[in-house]
Order: structure tokens, then C-alpha cells, then sequence
């Protein structure tokens, strides 16, 4: 009985390192995933790596059209969760929620920052036309997937104010003041938005 | 606002997607707390979230995650070169913790103990100054008691002055013979009062003044027993002693008693133009 349950064992070892071997990763529940990223295991973060990137690339994406600011942007992002994820409560919601925020806010920081400004406004001029036509070789059209999709399902009034407010990240005030409409509408109207949004996922 | 109008209002979607301002954030959080279809709510919410994030994917360049994994190489390393020299500030900072605790502690002996002299010598004072205040209470108690042994040998005294006379007064064969200045008309203070205590008995004889004047100087009052007509003297006494009761010479009969003034020392025979008091012993 003994020995048996040795073997047990020894052959569930032996059957991790085998998978570790053949280098398919195995499957973690959310849970375990959390406590080995807070663990610091590097390998687990290759696997959040490898199965988050792509949806939060995509995120970034839809902020950040050009590919290589995304790339930087990206980067950002997962320094960021590495750094982090001691402060992840997953009381408070889902690790893809947290991650997808995360994506969210540093692609809307490098979106409202000087340097991206700057570089918009570079575009326009001609003496920097070479990293102009980089951007334009890799730029991805991102409006017809993902959250922007349904968006289009909206009305473009709604429309309008979610794209400002997520998509843009300004704020409600500053969307009063772009649109010129009151502030308590500004709320209102996003809120409705948000409504009709998620019948739309549904 | 029920739970369902909360659930529908657009906050769950509103803070998922990070656009719920900071008193909405920790209001929708304590909601989530308090009741679980917030929380079913908001769950739900991300699932579709995350299945239409996962419905369209981009996936990044490949060269980007040997890019960023040597970041996060970069990153560890950063931050465990910096344990080094932390740890070691940490030693010096321990010596130096140590260092400063022993010096508090030698600060706070020093203050302790100066403490403890002020304490004592405050005690010392205070102390010697009711040793001080014993002592006089001390000489004080044993003055009074000294005076109140002196007091009580004379109030001793007097007690046994007062248990002699009553002795006298105690016994049956006395007779009480009162001498008035009124029985002589010629006596020169009429107003004058003595008695005579006798005890037939043992025949002694007591006198006691109630009322004579003063003697002039060279006089002195003389006591005579009148048996069968004729004056026997019985002794002469000073006015004014402290004894009630002033022992005279022993009459074994008489019918009445007198006090005349003589010259010191008593005379033979009595002086009548002085003749004070008189009285008749009843029979």
C-alpha cells in the first residue's frame, strides 16, 4: 500500500516534468496563476505571456493604431503587471480586468503624453518622413473588431462620448467641454451608452 | 435605489471598464461586498469582456516577448543589485540603531538614577525633619507627663489631707462646735466665724477658721477650752494655712471653746478685750 502510494507519486513527478519536457504548458486556474505571478515564477509569467498578449496587444492597438509605439506600449504593460501584481485583489474583479486596465491606462498615458504629441505632430512635416512612412507600413486598422465593433452599433451620439471617454481617456468634464454639452448629460448619456453596450456583448 | 436599478443603472460597466470616478469606485467595491448579485453582476460582465478581447486577437511580433522578457530580466537584476548595498546600509544602520539604543539607555540610567538621589535626599530631609518634629513632641510629651506627676503628687497630697479631715468628720463621737464673733460682744470682728471639731473620744481637738482677719505682725490667735469656768489653752494657730483642719492640743473636757488674740507664742491666760469668737459645746 505503501509503495504503491510512493509510486503514485514519484509517476505524477515524473509526468510534470514530462510535460515541462515535450514544452506544452499546462493549464493553470486563475487562482493558481495569481499566486505563482505573485510568487515571482518567471515561468508563469511566460504563460501569462503567451496567453494574454495577443487580447491585450489588440487593446493597445485600438488606442495606439501604429505598431511600433503598440510594441513599446506592450512592453509597458507587462513590466507594469510584473511589477504590480503584489497590488492585484482579486476581490475586486478578474486578473484579465485588471491586465486589460493596466493596457487600457499606459496606452491612454503614451496617448495624452508629450512625445506622442509630438510625434503626431512630426508627422505633418515632411523632414521627418522616413519614420512617417515606418508608421504607415505597419499602421493596423483595429475599428472593425473587438469592443470598437459594437460600438458601431450604437448610435453615433453614443458613440461619440464612449470613444472619448474609453478609447480617448478624457475625462467627464473634458467631455463636456469638447462636445459642449452639461456635465450631468455627459454622465447620463455614457451611462446609457454603457447600458446598451452590454446588451450588444450579450 | 434597489439592488436591481443599482445593478442596471450602468456603474457595473461603468467600473469594469475603468471609467467610474473614485467615489463611484468605492462605492460599486462595498456594494460588491454587501451583495453577491453586485458581484454575479460585475463577474458576468467581465467574462464577456474578456470573450470578446479574446475573439479577435492580434498577436504581437515575435521579437517582442525576447524583448520584454529581457526587460523583466533587466528589471530583477536592477532590483536585486539594489539588495546588496541595502542590506548592507542595513548592518551599519543596525550598529548604529544599537549604538544610539545603548545611549538611551545610558541616558535614561543616569536619569534614573539621578532620579533616585533627588528621591532620596528629599526623603532624607523629610524624614529628618519628622524625626525633628518627634522629638520635640517627644520633650514636650515628657514635660507634661513630669508635670502631671507633679500635680498628681500634690493633688496625692491633698487627697490625703481631705481622707484625714474626713476621718475626722467620720467618726461618731465628734462633736461640732461653731465659735461666731455674734456669742462676744466685745470681740473686735463680730463678724468672725470658726469651729471647733472635737472628738470626745479620742479627746483631740481640730479647728477649722472659716472667717478671722489677718493677725498684725507679733499676734497670733490662741484656742481655750472653758472647763468648769476656766480657760485651759489648746494650742495657738496661724490664719491662712493650707491644711483645712489644724491640729490643736488634746482637751479631755470642756463646755466651751474661745479664741483670743495674744502675742506670738500664746500667753498663760487669756487677753478677754480680745476675745474674737465663743461657743458653747451642746450637750
Amino acid at each position: 500500500m505503501c509503495g504503491y502510494g510512493n509510486q503514485n507519486i514519484l509517476s505524477l513527478y515524473l509526468d510534470h516534468n514530462y510535460t515541462e519536457f515535450l514544452g506544452t504548458t499546462p493549464t493553470y486556474t486563475e487562482s493558481e496563476l495569481v499566486m505563482m505571478l505573485k510568487g515571482r515564477d518567471n515561468q508563469s509569467f511566460s504563460y501569462l505571456y503567451n496567453n494574454y498578449s495577443a487580447a491585450l496587444y489588440t487593446i493597445v492597438q485600438q488606442i495606439i493604431p501604429d505598431q511600433e509605439l503598440a510594441n513599446d506600449v506592450l512592453q509597458e504593460v507587462f513590466i507594469n503587471i510584473w511589477r504590480k501584481i503584489e497590488s492585484y485583489d482579486q476581490s475586486k474583479g478578474r486578473l484579465f480586468t485588471w491586465m486589460l486596465n493596466i493596457a487600457r491606462n499606459a496606452s491612454i498615458d503614451f496617448l495624452r503624453s508629450k512625445a506622442y504629441q509630438n510625434s503626431k505632430k512630426n508627422q505633418q512635416f515632411p523632414e521627418t518622413q522616413e519614420l512617417d512612412i515606418a508608421r504607415h507600413s505597419t499602421q493596423l486598422n483595429t475599428d472593425n473588431i473587438g469592443l470598437k465593433k459594437i460600438l458601431l452599433k450604437l448610435k453615433a451620439e453614443s458613440r461619440v462620448l464612449i470613444d472619448l471617454a474609453y478609447f480617448k481617456g478624457y475625462t467627464h468634464e473634458e467631455i463636456a467641454e469638447i462636445e459642449e454639452i452639461p456635465l450631468g448629460t455627459v454622465k447620463t448619456r455614457i451611462r446609457t451608452a454603457l447600458i446598451q453596450l452590454r446588451e450588444h456583448l450579450k | 435605489m434597489n439592488i436591481k436599478e443599482y445593478i442596471s443603472s450602468g456603474i457595473v460597466e461603468s467600473y469594469v471598464l475603468g471609467l467610474a470616478d473614485a467615489t463611484e469606485k468605492a462605492e460599486f467595491e462595498s456594494m460588491c461586498i454587501a451583495h453577491d448579485e453586485v458581484r454575479i453582476a460585475r463577474n458576468e460582465f467581465e467574462i464577456l469582456l474578456e470573450q470578446l478581447a479574446f475573439s479577435n486577437l492580434n498577436k504581437p511580433p515575435e521579437e517582442l516577448q525576447g524583448r520584454i522578457f529581457a526587460e523583466i530580466e533587466t528589471e530583477i537584476s536592477k532590483s536585486s543589485s539594489r539588495v546588496i548595498p541595502f542590506s548592507k546600509n542595513i548592518n551599519t544602520e543596525e550598529q548604529a540603531d544599537k549604538a544610539v539604543k545603548y545611549l538611551r539607555m545610558m541616558r535614561l540610567a543616569v536619569a534614573a538614577s539621578l532620579i533616585l538621589f533627588i528621591a532620596s535626599a528629599i526623603l532624607n530631609l523629610y524624614f529628618f525633619n519628622r524625626s525633628k518634629n518627634y522629638l520635640a513632641l517627644y520633650n514636650n510629651l515628657v514635660a507634661s507627663q513630669q508635670q502631671m506627676a507633679a500635680s498628681n503628687k500634690v493633688l496625692e497630697a491633698r487627697l490625703q489631707i481631705f481622707q484625714n479631715d474626713l476621718a475626722i468628720l467620720k467618726d461618731p463621737q465628734l462633736t461640732i462646735v461653731k465659735l461666731p464673733g455674734t456669742n462676744v460682744p466685745t470681740s473686735p470682728a463680730r463678724n468672725s466665724l470658726a469651729t471647733v471639731y472635737w472628738n470626745q473620744g479620742n479627746k483631740e481637738v481640730y479647728l477649722l477658721v472659716n472667717n478671722m482677719p489677718q493677725p498684725a505682725p507679733g499676734k497670733q490667735y490662741q484656742l481655750w477650752a472653758l472647763v468648769d469656768g476656766k480657760p485651759v489653752d489648746a494650742g495657738v494657730f496661724d490664719t491662712g494655712t493650707e491644711s483645712s483642719f489644724v491640729k490643736m492640743k488634746n482637751i479631755p473636757n470642756a463646755q466651751a471653746f474661745a479664741i483670743t488674740l495674744e502675742n506670738t507664742g500664746g500667753s498663760s491666760s487669756p487677753t478677754m478685750e480680745q476675745m474674737y469668737v465663743l461657743g458653747n459645746v451642746k450637750t
